[in-house]
């Protein structure tokens, strides 16, 4: 390695992407006609000029190792002169010209671990959060739940087997780093228990106003305990968001018998059809049960058979719910509907029903 | 000191099955730090408790974003991940890569770091889990001197992402990689140096089927439409319609959320009925495709729970033509940026303040005219805030 | 016309300001240059200035970004 001293340079921003382009996309850059699923997993996309791009789509972890990442751009230079690409919901894609290296790229990532698929009317790479991988406020783990969950779900992935695509999330905690809030189905970490307060370390850790007007109920308070200041926490106006402890690090939630998950259904993005929604609450809780937690497991699955042998071809989560209506999505899928199911937040009234527009169960 | 092999049956079980595992991904990194994260986990999975710890004073010199410091909460027992920060290096548009540089990176990542990545974080960019505060400087000069530098967090811009757009697909009404790019490198101190209450996102999108999620997450949702007439190939529509894969009136027709199709033989769309729902399209591709007219359609606001509850993006500016330089878009930018900036309260989301500050008067503030697109329909209650120096009523 | 104030005038008035305010109230950046407009008035003082002070304090130091739910301008953490 050079020894001489090198400039410190900053804010050159990212690599320009023009460099990373195959030829076949440099020269057919905004001059795509139409695109084909040829199988599951694998994309053709035909240029104006005739020009043909063949991409081979992978699920991936999401947490991924330099071993897999070299792996990848070894198969990319077997098989897509070194091309390839990630997507928006952790799929590798190699980008091929050749269409006879598709079975071949195919079987390779298969025996290496990696199905292929993820297009069209299947559940694609769920995305996820990082968990107790790495989050100090997370209320579950996201890589073992999506591995769990994605080993019983994977013939989705693989196959076209669902009325139109499902889009599957999992967040740790209601900061939600990922759309779980619009997915045909998230499932999101919980805290269920008020914040146990440090008092001793409060005064160094936190700045009481930021931790006090952090709280959207407003139910920290400022107190003194022995003489040194500090908050206290109004129990009955706490809903486990974990907002205080995100600028207070003295105000903990986590707790190994409390926390769990929430399964919410029903959201999307897309604009086809219906409007981009909020996914809505299904099931308010269920315990972690590392490392495969089986509760998750069985309701998930049990939701994706429902909606895959009831809905129509196209229609989302979202769209079937809505056609059948929700008191017949509980009776269907066999959910109890309790209390925590009607929002009492702010705007909370904006879903209450104000007609006689239901069908009798 | 001597590494014990430890026992980690639990996070074993996720090395079988059919979907890839990532505790096989940790177990293929063969360094102290992949170990003790592995018996870290191991430990959460026992104690159904994460074992990590905020850390808000790390960086490189310099930058308030780009690093997420991490400690964990049993680094007697875990010495090598006892320090643990992400480093969030800002990805190329569209994460088209080549395997040369992939290889380089990971060569960074063996050298300075655990060697393991997210590919990618939520945001977009690529994520080194797992730095020491001491690597940080020089995992960064080995970045920059690649050719890559880190994104943003905190209170910065954050990093801006994009789907593949006209690199891959022909529905992108604008050129979704090329504006990511610009804006990435226009706003390179807004990235780096935390200007405002809180985080600030860009997603831009080629069409309405938002392949980024970007009216869910991005403060400013950039998302591809068009104002003409959808294109059709009426031969190929026929095909489609002589196929055993698609029923014309029943999968196209019938779906179409404002009834604006027909189907006899011959395709009739009325277009000024049409709202870009994509659905038509998606199913079609062959035979139609997104109007000559092509722009975006400008949205803000969305966000997670936190602090006063998800919202939506919301209509902005109903079309906007985007062209390189981008000097309109730039221009309400920057008018968004400098009134949120003086005028928002700490950790409050612009789409928190636009509720807060009603969006009629956001809209007066950054100079931007109102329009009927912005509302599902007028407001129903009569409190109106009458302005006594408003000459015109 | 009244002239510009110095940068580094600017970045000492903010480095006061930080001081004072450390272990009470975390500053960001914005209210750093609010407080500087409101000092040195805003013929003397403008955002653009304001934020050349904030990279020399960063840049030479003195001052960090911390993070904690928000970004701040703090004193460096002491050793």
């Amino acid at each position: 390695m050079s020894t001489s001293v090198k400039k410190r340079v900053t804010d050159i921003g990212p690599p320009h992407y023009e460099q990373f382009l195959p030829p076949v996309i440099k020269e057919n850059y905004g001059k795509w006609k139409y695109h084909e699923v040829l199988k599951p997993g694998v994309l053709v996309h035909t240029a104006e000029s005739g020009e043909k791009l063949y991409s081979v789509r992978a699920a991936t972890p999401r947490l991924a190792s330099i071993h897999s990442i070299r792996l990848f751009a070894d198969l990319a230079d077997e098989f897509s002169d070194g091309y390839l690409r990630y997507t928006s919901r952790n799929n590798v894609e190699f980008l091929l010209t050749d269409p006879d290296k598709i079975d071949p790229l195919i079987a390779k990532l298969g025996a290496e671990g990696y199905p292929v698929g993820g297009v069209g009317a299947a559940i694609s790479n769920p995305v996820h959060t990082q968990g107790w991988i790495h989050c100090h406020s997370a209320a579950s783990d996201a890589s073992g739940v999506v591995k769990a969950l994605m080993d019983e779900l994977c013939d989705y992935f693989t196959g076209q087997k669902l009325p139109a695509k499902l889009r599957l999330a999992f967040a740790c905690c209601l900061n939600m780093c990922g759309a779980v809030h619009c997915s045909d189905i998230a499932v999101l970490g919980v805290h269920r228990r008020v914040p146990k307060i440090n008092h001793e370390t409060i005064r160094t850790q936190c700045e009481i106003p930021t931790t006090v007007s952090a709280c959207p109920t407003g139910a920290i308070r400022p107190t003194s305990v022995n003489g040194k200041q500090s908050v206290e926490v109004v129990e009955e106006q706490c809903m486990f968001c974990a907002n205080c402890y995100t600028v207070c690090p003295s105000m903990t939630l986590n707790d190994p018998e409390m926390d769990g998950v929430s399964i919410w259904v029903g959201g999307k993005v897309s604009n086809a059809r219906h409007e981009p929604m909020f996914s809505k609450l299904a099931i308010p809780y269920l315990p972690n049960n590392p490392p495969r937690w089986p509760e998750v497991v069985d309701a998930v699955k049990h939701l994706v058979e429902i909606y895959a042998a009831n809905a129509r071809r196209y229609e989302r989560m979202g769209e079937w719910i809505e056609r059948i209506g929700w008191p017949k999505f509980f009776e269907m899928t066999d959910l109890e509907f309790t209390k925590y199911h009607i929002d009492d937040f702010s705007h909370a009234g904006l879903s209450f029903r104000t007609s006689l527009h239901f069908r009798h169960q | 000191m001597s590494q014990k092999e430890r026992k980690t049956p639990l996070v074993d079980e996720l090395e079988k099955g059919p979907w890839p595992s990532f505790v096989k991904e940790i177990k293929s990194v063969d360094n102290p730090k992949a170990k003790d994260l592995l018996g870290v986990l191991e430990r959460s999975y026992q104690d159904k408790i994460g074992h990590w710890k905020h850390g808000g004073l790390v960086g490189v010199m310099g930058y308030g974003g780009g690093v997420i410091g991490r400690y964990n909460d049993l680094p007697d027992e875990y010495p090598n991940v006892a320090e643990f920060h992400t480093l969030r290096v800002n990805q190329p548009s569209g994460w088209f890569y080549t395997s040369d540089v992939l290889r380089k990176l990971c060569d960074i990542w063996e050298e300075h770091g655990s060697g393991i990545t997210n590919m990618h974080g939520s945001t977009g960019d690529i994520i080194f889990l797992g730095c020491s505060t001491e690597e940080l400087e020089p995992t960064f000069a080995a970045l920059t001197e690649l050719g890559f530098d880190l994104g943003g967090s905190g209170s910065c811009m954050r990093t801006p992402s994009c789907c593949a757009g006209m690199a891959r697909c022909e529905w992108a009404c604008y050129d979704t990689m090329g504006l990511t790019h610009d804006l990435t490198m226009e706003y390179q101190d807004e990235l780096h140096r935390p200007p405002f209450p809180y985080k600030f996102k860009f997603k831009m999108a080629g069409c309405p089927n938002d392949c980024v999620a970007s009216v869910a997450r991005a403060d400013l949702s950039i998302i591809g439409t068009w104002r003409d007439e959808i294109q059709i190939d009426q031969e190929a529509v026929r095909e489609y319609a002589n196929s055993s894969e698609l029923n014309v009136l029943e999968d196209v027709v019938e779906r179409c959320p404002t009834g604006c199709m027909r189907y006899n033989g011959q395709l009739e769309i009325d277009d000024e009925n049409c709202v870009k729902c994509m659905h038509c399209i998606n199913v079609m591709p062959k035979a139609l495709a997104p109007g000559k007219e092509r722009g975006a359609t400008i949205l803000i606001g969305s966000k997670a729970p936190i602090i006063g509850g998800a919202l939506l993006s919301s209509v902005l500016v109903p079309f906007l033509e985007m062209e390189p330089p981008y000097e309109d878009l730039k221009e309400l930018i920057e008018a968004i940026w400098d009134l949120w900036a003086e005028h928002g309260k700490n950790r409050e989301r612009v789409g928190e303040f636009i509720q807060r500050v009603g969006l009629g008067n956001f809209c007066d503030e950054i100079g931007l005219d109102v329009a009927p697109e912005m509302v599902i329909q007028p407001r129903t209650n009569p409190y109106i805030f009458y302005e006594m120096d408003t000459a015109d009523y | 016309m009244s002239q510009e104030v110095g940068v580094e005038e600017v970045a000492e008035a903010m480095f006061d300001l930080v001081k004072q305010t450390h272990g009470k109230k975390n500053l960001k950046p914005m209210d750093l240059i609010k407080a500087m407009i409101q000092k040195f008035g805003d013929d003397r003082c403008s955002k653009p200035l304001c934020k050349k002070a904030i990279r020399e304090l960063i840049d030479g130091g003195r001052c960090i970004y911390s993070y904690i739910g928000g970004s701040y301008v703090t004193l460096p953490p002491e050793e």
